[in-house]
């Protein structure tokens, strides 16, 4: 498999220090769950915001840090359309994301990126949309769920199913009750059996099931899968039951990355990088990668 | 041609020296043969291959890359310069001269990372063609040879029953260094020393083949048995050039610093949610080999091992890369392919 | 050394299930290196020799061994004392392993379960004394000044790569996240230099202090030379005057680092 060509093209300044970051602005921040928080970060100024939102498309992925506790890799949750500010979202697992959760607004991050590829979603126009996604994999998705809703006339139906494991752990709660209350948007919601609470409206079941008995058509349509890597290949069969072509599915992986630029070396599976060739792979090139490096 | 009289080497650094060169090279240090910064009065050990690689001064250990002053929640960054005094690498080998072209690929194949440019280009190579080789040596199986000058500047070439050296410049860089070297070479005639004869282990083609149609084999378990998982062969590696990046901080700085990292290590691919794509040696150890003999030939058509034997002599557990490509191969020849 | 006997052992508890594989010695171009038996038919390939100086008992710890238990694995008095000591620790079961017994001067022990060798060790090995030239280094080092002693270790460290090949090599260097890797809070520094190198080997020689056996292995498998053993063997001998202890020989003892005593001769612990 060899490197999309359609994929960013290296944006860095001669002589530029490939690591040194920019220094941004924590304007809001937002607990999402008890251990999942998203901020807004605005740029330091117009020369940068420009030079990243021209580049920038829906699924690539950047380097927050803290200077002292470090860097750490996750995807830009806000889309390309909303274009004064970018959002992260992440949970609170090690010394860098515990950093950044200390960080309080009006107080600085660093940031490097974007890096990597991206959901083809000009080759979407017109086409409807299913987004499949379980518990902290919906940021991905969200990106391009707002692009594609800030853009709206362009794509057809768009089937949104989301699933956690308990009520507590869904993000985005607020936004999810805007698409819920839109007309032009299809919202499955499900948490796993014994997840629910006593007011829950939603499905009970795990994803794929839910995905298989809300059924949407495969017909002109694309699907996005986001969750942990055995969601995924369980969202594999009732996909394929349905229908949709394995070049049509699309997926983001998310390794463990140091330098996002393809120098470091861990973050490949089998001979592609995730941070150059990836993160966004169809399910078609997810199953021709070597399985056990997944 | 230039000449040097082999036991003169300390000289010729003496001369490059004064000629505002650091000058590395190998010499003794605590029973150990290593590449390094030569000083004044050190002798120049040319019998063994150093136990380092050439690749330590232009991807050194532990680099800082960013550099912030902290004030209390306020940080400031600081402006951060590589440090790329220029050097020559003398008598260093052509395996490690051969590992340049990977790493020059590596680390600008589409971003380029300018700690790593800014040294390449402060350094002038001077290999010395081998004339001797150990059990570990298999430089002729992976595209190398014993008097190969990819990548190098200038060669010493042992020559006269090696009682001296010719200094036959390559490159501008190498003849550079031969103005600068001035008086420390004498112009002369000299007959070269024939490099010496290392025989092909291996079919690397071979190894490569079968690597691209074996990620599940039942090989790699008994392949990977033997290593407890250290970072000893990636760090004596020539070509390897994974590495963490990690900030420390004191209460008025932090610096992030590249730090030597490798594949070998569990915690290398652990990811923050606990899942981990390669939890056992057996995985990690096939990744090694892949890397090296199949995925940077795929990526960039080259071979990521120079067959310097590095990683047998340090390995602690008696790994060999060479036994492992032999191994490999012996299975090509043993089982044609069923497939196609 | 009869390695006849070795190998016919070997192939015996291949053969009748008393071990599924025999972790032993075999040559490759005159190279000592580990060797994985499962078949007793190539019990052949074993051989022993004073330049096998691996500590083999380090296999216990690779989880991918685990499903070959029990195992047998070829042992010197040092390694026999790794054993002990790791049962005593209980990162092995009686039941886990065997020992094909080998002594430092080539005499072949046989086939011993870790009670006999425990007995053995007590029996012939009691008195292992410290290796003479170590000692006589590990005086000169005492004589510096603290000043002296400091540059010393500081330029002995300066090599090190934090390749941590002494951490692989050692069979007591068990745990499943090394303090080197903690990083909430970053106890040592990550940089392979200056204070970050001193904590590292600092550290590891106290984590090993009445742990050590004294085999040598660390030392062995450091690419820079680095003399490991000067700081193992001062801690164990400390170890051995303050506590009265020489480990490696009771299977039944509490170790020294994870034990206390009502009547310790240190104020603050009591």
């Amino acid at each position: 498999m060899s490197p999309d060509p359609d994929q960013a093209q290296a944006v860095q300044q001669p002589g530029g220090n490939l690591y040194a970051p920019i220094t941004m602005t924590i304007a809001e921040s937002r607990d999402e769950t008890y251990d999942v928080r998203t901020l807004r970060l605005q740029f330091p100024g117009e020369t940068e915001r420009a030079a990243f939102f021209e580049k920038y498309r829906v699924g690539m992925f950047g380097l927050y840090g803290v200077p002292g506790a470090g860097e750490s890799a996750f995807c830009i949750a806000s889309p390309p359309t909303q274009d004064q500010y970018i959002e992260c979202t992440f949970r609170k697992a090690g010394r860098v994301t515990t950093a950044l959760c200390d960080r309080e607004v009006g107080q600085a991050i660093t940031f490097r990126g974007p890096y990597g590829n991206f959901f083809p979603i000009e080759q979407w126009k017109g086409k409807n949309i299913v987004f499949i996604a379980g518990g902290i994999a919906l940021p991905p998705i969200r990106a391009v769920i707002w692009n594609v809703l800030d853009r709206r006339d362009e794509f057809g139906r768009l089937t949104i199913v989301y699933g956690a494991r308990t009520v507590a752990d869904l993000v985005y709660k607020h936004e999810l009750q805007q698409w819920q209350k839109r007309k032009d948007v299809k919202l499955i919601l499900t948490v796993d059996p014994g997840g629910e609470t006593d007011d829950w409206k939603g499905e009970i079941g795990f994803v794929p099931m839910v995905l298989e008995k809300a059924a949407p058509s495969a017909e002109n349509a694309v699907a996005v899968v986001c969750g942990p890597l055995i969601m995924i290949k369980f969202t594999l069969l009732p996909l394929k039951q349905l229908n949709f072509p394995d070049a049509h599915a699309y997926t983001t992986l998310e390794n463990r990355m140091k330098c996002g630029v393809g120098k470091c070396g861990r973050c490949n599976v089998g001979s592609l990088y995730v941070c150059k060739d990836g993160p966004v792979f169809t399910i078609e090139q997810l199953k021709n990668l070597p399985q056990g490096d997944l | 041609m230039k000449l040097i009289d082999a036991n003169k080497l300390t000289a010729l650094a003496a001369a490059l020296a004064r000629a505002g060169y650091r000058v590395v090279a190998p010499v003794e240090d605590s029973g150990v043969v290593r590449l390094k910064e030569w000083a004044e009065g050190a002798a120049i050990r040319t019998g063994a291959v150093p136990v380092n690689s050439a690749k330590d001064f232009l991807f050194p250990p532990s680099e800082i890359i960013g550099r912030w002053d902290l004030d209390g929640d306020d940080f400031m960054p600081r402006d951060v310069q590589p440090d790329a005094p220029k050097t020559v690498l003398l008598a260093v080998r052509p395996c490690d001269a051969a590992a340049l072209a990977l790493l020059d690929t590596v680390f600008n194949w589409d971003y380029k990372d300018d700690f790593y440019n800014a040294r390449r280009q402060a350094v002038t190579v001077v290999p010395m063609v081998c004339t001797a080789a150990d059990e570990q040596c298999f430089c002729t199986s992976v595209g190398g040879a014993p008097d190969a000058t990819a990548g190098a500047d200038a060669m010493l070439r042992p020559a006269d029953g090696g009682t001296r050296f010719i200094l036959e410049p390559l490159t501008d860089k190498g003849n550079a260094l031969l103005d600068a070297a001035g008086l420390a070479l004498a112009e002369g005639e000299a007959a070269a020393d024939p490099p010496v004869e290392i025989a092909r282990r291996f079919d690397v083609e071979a190894v490569t083949e079968w690597l691209s149609r074996n990620f599940e084999s039942d090989l790699w378990p008994a392949l990977s048995l033997a290593c407890l998982g250290c970072g000893a062969c990636a760090y004596a590696c020539p070509t390897c050039h994974c590495f963490d990046i990690q900030d420390e901080a004191t209460r008025r700085e932090s610096v992030r610093l590249k730090n030597w990292d490798s594949c070998g290590f569990g915690l290398f691919t652990l990811h923050a949610g606990g899942h981990n794509p390669r939890p056992d040696q057996t995985a990690r150890w096939r990744n090694r080999v892949m890397h090296k003999f199949s995925y940077i030939p795929e990526r960039f058509a080259l071979v990521g091992c120079t067959g310097c034997g590095r990683c047998a002599r340090v390995c602690g557990a008696g790994m060999s890369m060479s036994e492992v490509c032999r191994l490999i191969a012996d299975e090509t020849k043993k089982a044609p392919t069923h497939e196609s | 050394m009869d390695v006849d006997r070795l190998r016919q052992d070997a192939a015996a508890v291949l053969a009748d299930g008393r071990a599924r594989m025999v972790i032993g010695f075999r040559d490759r171009a005159g190279d000592r290196v580990p060797a994985f038996i499962t078949d007793a038919e190539q019990a052949g390939e074993l051989l022993y020799d004073e330049a096998c100086r691996q500590n083999l008992a380090a296999y216990l710890k690779k989880a991918e061994l685990k499903r070959f238990r029990p195992v047998a694995i070829v042992a010197r008095p040092a390694v026999m004392r790794s054993l002990v000591l790791l049962a005593a620790e209980a990162q092995v079961a009686d039941e886990d392993v065997l020992v094909l017994g080998v002594s430092d001067d080539q005499e072949y022990h046989g086939i011993l379960d870790l009670a006999a060798t425990a007995a053995l060790l007590n029996e012939k090995y009691a008195e292992m004394p410290h290796d003479p030239d170590l000692v006589k280094r590990i005086e000169e080092i005492s004589a510096m000044t603290p000043e002296e002693r400091s540059g010393f270790w500081t330029e002995q460290f300066a090599r090190c790569t934090r390749c941590y090949a002494c951490r692989a090599a050692c069979p007591m260097c068990y745990c499943t996240q090394c303090i080197v890797e903690k990083n909430v809070p970053q106890w040592i520094s990550t940089a392979a230099a200056g204070h970050g190198n001193y904590a590292w080997n600092i550290i590891r020689a106290f984590h090993l202090a009445g742990r050590c056996t004294e085999c040598g292995a660390c030392e062995a498998a450091c690419p820079q030379g680095i003399p490991l053993m000067l700081l193992n063997v001062v801690l164990a001998r400390d170890v051995e005057e303050e506590f009265g202890v020489k480990v490696g020989y009771d299977a039944e003892a509490e170790p020294v680092i994870g034990s206390w005593r009502e009547d310790d001769n240190e104020d603050f612990i009591r």
